[in-house]
């Protein structure tokens, strides 16, 4: 199946690894993982190397996390989909630096998974509510400027972790909570570093016109 | 030193009053004691130029210590220098056989003015003392040479004369030192006094906090043990779990911990989970300064809430940029208002959901 998305899991917990492969697969299509290891090099040899997604533990049997293997696969051109233990804001917001295109943690269940990943193989950013609240928290200077709807809608998305039931409180369709979601996501891509999966999500951004070149 | 020459405290108060008496004595034995024997007995003309001096050295003096001010180093140096002269000037200009006899006005007076002069550097004042007598007794030998009777009757006057002003000098070490203990001992009391103020505050707030408390949780033990409330009403229910959650959230509010907002929360939580509820709480931000007030104010929608929902609730504590938001998003609401106008309470429905939230504006 040509359109079949691939996925390759890197956790170092055995238990972790198979979790995520079974909620995959019973994804509606399903998702196929086409390796999974608890190192790193599996996304990077045989056929880990030509999954459309990597699905990355952030802590492989230390206490620091693999940023730098985070960073490497995402200058390759990976697709990547952070799957942490930790719901740490900091990490999470420097995995989006990096050019993560999803932050999640494993509190989060099956379905912002196979959404994270489905979106992610089409390289688009994916927003689970854990996320949002990092977003809607972020203090930093350079973080970028979002219009009140957008901070509303990623506030009532952390709160509820229900788009419908945002979708309601704020009088909007589903759709638009998901394109104010991806238009914040544009918005931090657009920050610090440069990253080929960044430069590509606002690349599809302008196809799809969610962004006009004038925005940029 | 620093609290005798500091005119603001006591102890420097205490001195201002020393000195201005001292100052009084040396003018009233310039003129009451000093100036007779002045008239009287045959002196060189040096005496009156002397007595001018003295008499200057008591009035510029007198600026400085009737307005209670310490003397300036300069005026002191100034001032001993002037008065040492005089004191030699005036001893010479004394007729024959005179030293340390009726007609010997300056001996005197010129300790009483080093007194007025160096009373808060006793080390200098005891030098520049024996620096005075020294002279005196220099030119009492130079003016030829004593009988015995006369050594005699000397050393009676100078041991009558530098004894009353060592007298004196001590008296007043003494009162400043009573001064300064005085002013310790009051300002320890007052804080003895504030602490203990403090103290009875504390314990007043904690005791209103309990019984805020209390004060649902009591009646409600007491009608369930009357039996006036079944415990199978859905309302007895809730009032139970709301007020088990009321108090889980006070005893948390007292916890030293790093994020209390958070802890409180998560204190509520805990509550509900322990009821059967399944809640999922989520935190976005890092944590800010939060007044205890306002954290209750912030947790007891939270603590409605909670106690209200059936089956699940998400709980979420956000804290951005401007402003502190506490949601509860639950299957059953409890309707909520606005405590003060500091946090602003929302409670809306929407079909099966109900979202109870509290805000405070950080800025």
């Amino acid at each position: 199946m040509a359109d079949q998305v691939s996925a390759v899991v890197v956790d170092d917990h055995p238990a972790v690894r198979a979790g995520v492969a079974y909620w995959l697969s019973s994804g509606e299509p399903p998702i196929e993982v086409v390796a999974d290891g608890e190192d790193v090099r599996v996304a990077w040899l045989d056929a880990g190397a030509d999954a459309d997604v990597v699905i990355l533990d952030l802590h492989l049997g230390g206490p620091t996390p693999v940023l730098g293997d985070l960073r490497r696969l995402v200058e390759a051109g990976r697709r990547v989909v952070v799957y942490s233990m930790r719901a740490d804001d900091e990490i999470a917001l420097q995995c989006l630096e990096l050019g993560a295109l999803c932050y999640l943690t494993k509190a989060e269940g099956a379905e912002h998974l196979v959404q994270a990943t489905r979106a992610a193989a089409e390289g688009r950013p994916y927003t689970p509510p854990a996320l949002a609240g990092a977003l809607a928290g972020d203090r930093s200077e350079a973080r970028p400027a979002l219009s009140t709807r957008e901070t509303e809608v990623l506030i009532e998305w952390f709160q509820s972790e229900s788009k419908d039931f945002v979708a309601r409180r704020l009088g909007i369709s589903v759709s638009t909570v998901n394109s104010h979601l991806e238009r914040i996501r544009i918005k931090y891509a657009l920050i610090g570093r440069e990253a080929p999966t960044k430069a590509a999500l606002v690349a599809r951004a302008i196809q799809d016109g969610l962004i006009g070149v004038d925005d940029l | 030193m620093a609290g005798v020459t500091d005119h603001q405290t006591a102890a420097g108060q205490v001195f201002a009053s020393i000195r201005l008496v001292l100052l009084g004595v040396v003018a009233v034995l310039q003129f009451g004691l000093s100036l007779p024997p002045l008239l009287s007995h045959p002196h060189g003309p040096g005496a009156w130029v002397a007595f001018g001096v003295l008499a200057l050295a008591t009035l510029v003096c007198a600026v400085w210590v009737v307005r209670r001010r310490p003397l300036p180093a300069v005026v002191v140096g100034a001032g001993v220098a002037a008065v040492l002269g005089a004191s030699v000037l005036a001893t010479d200009a004394l007729p024959p056989d005179a030293h340390f006899g009726a007609a010997h006005w300056s001996f005197g007076l010129v300790g009483w003015h080093l007194l007025v002069l160096l009373a808060d550097r006793v080390g200098l004042l005891l030098t520049v003392s024996g620096v005075h007598l020294g002279c005196e007794v220099v030119q009492f030998v130079l003016a030829g040479t004593p009988e015995r009777v006369e050594i005699g009757a000397a050393g009676v006057v100078v041991l009558g004369a530098t004894s009353f002003q060592l007298g004196v000098l001590l008296l007043t070490r003494v009162l400043l030192r009573n001064a300064r203990q005085a002013a310790e001992v009051a300002v320890e009391q007052e804080r003895t006094a504030t602490r203990a103020a403090l103290a009875e505050q504390w314990a007043q707030d904690l005791r209103a906090g309990f019984a805020g408390g209390l004060g649902t949780t009591l009646p409600l033990l007491a009608d369930l043990a009357d039996g006036v409330l079944d415990p199978r009403d859905e309302d007895t229910r809730r009032r139970c779990a709301f007020a088990a959650t009321q108090l889980r959230r006070l005893f948390a509010e007292h916890d030293e911990v790093p994020d209390p907002l958070l802890h409180e929360v998560a204190a509520c939580v805990d509550v509900a989970e322990r009821r059967g509820l399944t809640v999922s709480l989520a935190v976005g931000g890092t944590a800010v300064p939060v007044p205890t007030d306002v954290r209750r104010e912030l947790t007891a929608p939270v603590a409605v809430a909670l106690s209200a929902a059936r089956e699940r609730a998400r709980v979420s504590l956000l804290r951005t940029d401007g402003e502190v938001r506490v949601a509860v998003i639950a299957d059953t609401g409890a309707p909520v208002g606005a405590v003060s106008s500091r946090v602003e309470v929302r409670c809306d429905t929407y079909g099966e959901q109900t979202r109870t939230e509290a805000r405070w504006r950080t800025r």
